[in-house]
């Protein structure tokens, strides 16, 4: 558990995830749910921010959080006014562009990104927010991480740290996401071939998704779009993991 | 946020590096005002470098493309906000506020520019 107070202005919203990472880190959370819960955090204090102090009006957000068995706990507290999440019609996604107002995003995406989001007001407490993140393995069937750039022989083996961390730990399904990755030599080949047979060993999973069309190529090439198994979304894997 | 922009023969191409969060939102709007005060209509948003988007960017996205698509040349060339290149996590934010149906995005700023 640790907590900051911080001034409700616009300019606190970098220290605020800063804060954020560094506790999503210590709990590990992987990659891809500590960017949403950054997301959610940010979203949420902009709301206090610009709808809860009036103009000119000087006030704090107080921001802690906890783990709660598996659960990362994050609870924002302001004395701004009282905030009803009821008030804030919920943007239609599917509406095209004319139709569509432009507001309303930042509590939709804190839904999206959480498992769970809570308001609740008291006198003499003033707003309190909750919104929970399962931590691990728990939060789905894999666990997800991405590896960004170019694969070569020198980089495949920092890229792959946490990937080889989270096996050792006993991590059983794990799907990499290639989305950002732009070239792909034959040692980052081998590097994920070693991993995809130390968690086979383990009766894990070994998935890969979104690579980008040179990146396929180089798998196509070699044979291996045989040996991995290749999804085209995220969606696409995690609902292939058994 | 850092904005860069350049200004080609028919199009203005803004490239967004950084975060584009609540701080830096209104940076950009000024931004995009400036050109439409111009009577500059036809952008493209560069987003290859852009860390991190939250919902007053989004907002700011929407009403100007809003505004540019106003503005008409012809009956069949007008104003519009196109963007260039998603990273991932942009992309993701863009699927889960459904902005992937309401822009035009392309693979690259050549075929953004290209497309007007």
């Amino acid at each position: 558990m640790d907590s900051i107070t911080i001034p409700a202005t616009l300019e606190s919203l970098a220290r605020i995830s800063d804060f954020i990472i560094d506790a999503t880190v210590r709990v590990g959370l992987d990659d891809h749910a500590a960017w949403q819960v950054q997301l959610a955090v940010d979203e949420a204090a902009t709301n206090i921010i610009q709808h809860g102090y009036g103009p000119g009006q000087v006030g704090d957000i107080e921001l802690s959080w906890r783990v709660d068995g598996v659960q990362f706990a994050i609870t924002l507290r302001d004395r701004g006014r009282r905030f009803s999440p009821a008030d804030v019609p919920a943007p239609n996604i599917s509406s095209p562009l004319e139709e569509r107002q432009p507001g309303g995003l930042g509590i939709y995406l804190m839904g999206r990104l959480m498992d769970s989001v809570r308001f609740e007001y008291d006198q003499q407490r003033g707003n309190t927010l909750t919104m929970t993140k399962r931590i691990g393995p728990a939060a789905g069937p894999a666990r997800i991480f991405e590896l960004h750039g170019r694969l070569d022989a020198v980089s495949t083996a920092a890229a792959l740290t946490q990937v080889r961390a989270a096996v050792s730990s006993g991590t059983r399904n794990i799907l990499l996401d290639l989305s950002d990755v732009t070239f792909m030599s034959s040692s980052g080949l081998r590097a994920l071939l070693l991993v995809r047979k130390d968690l086979i060993a383990n009766g894990g999973e070994f998935r890969l998704c979104e690579l980008q069309p040179q990146v396929y190529e180089v798998f196509a090439i070699t044979g291996f779009t045989q040996v991995f198994s290749i999804h085209q979304t995220r969606d696409d894997a995690m609902a292939a993991f058994g | 946020m850092e904005i860069t922009h350049k200004r080609l023969n028919r199009v203005d191409l803004l490239k967004l590096v950084g975060r584009l969060d609540a701080l830096h939102a209104p940076q950009l709007r000024t931004e995009i005002d400036r050109l439409f005060e111009q009577g500059r209509y036809r952008l493209v948003l560069d987003l290859a470098e852009l860390e991190y988007v939250a919902s007053p960017g989004l907002r700011v996205l929407i009403e100007a493309r809003k505004r540019a698509r106003e503005w008409k040349l012809t009956d069949i060339e007008g104003g519009d906000v196109r963007i260039a290149n998603l990273p991932p996590r942009i992309k993701e934010v863009f699927d889960l506020t459904g902005f992937t149906s309401l822009f035009e995005i392309f693979a690259d700023t050549t075929d953004a520019v290209g497309s007007y």
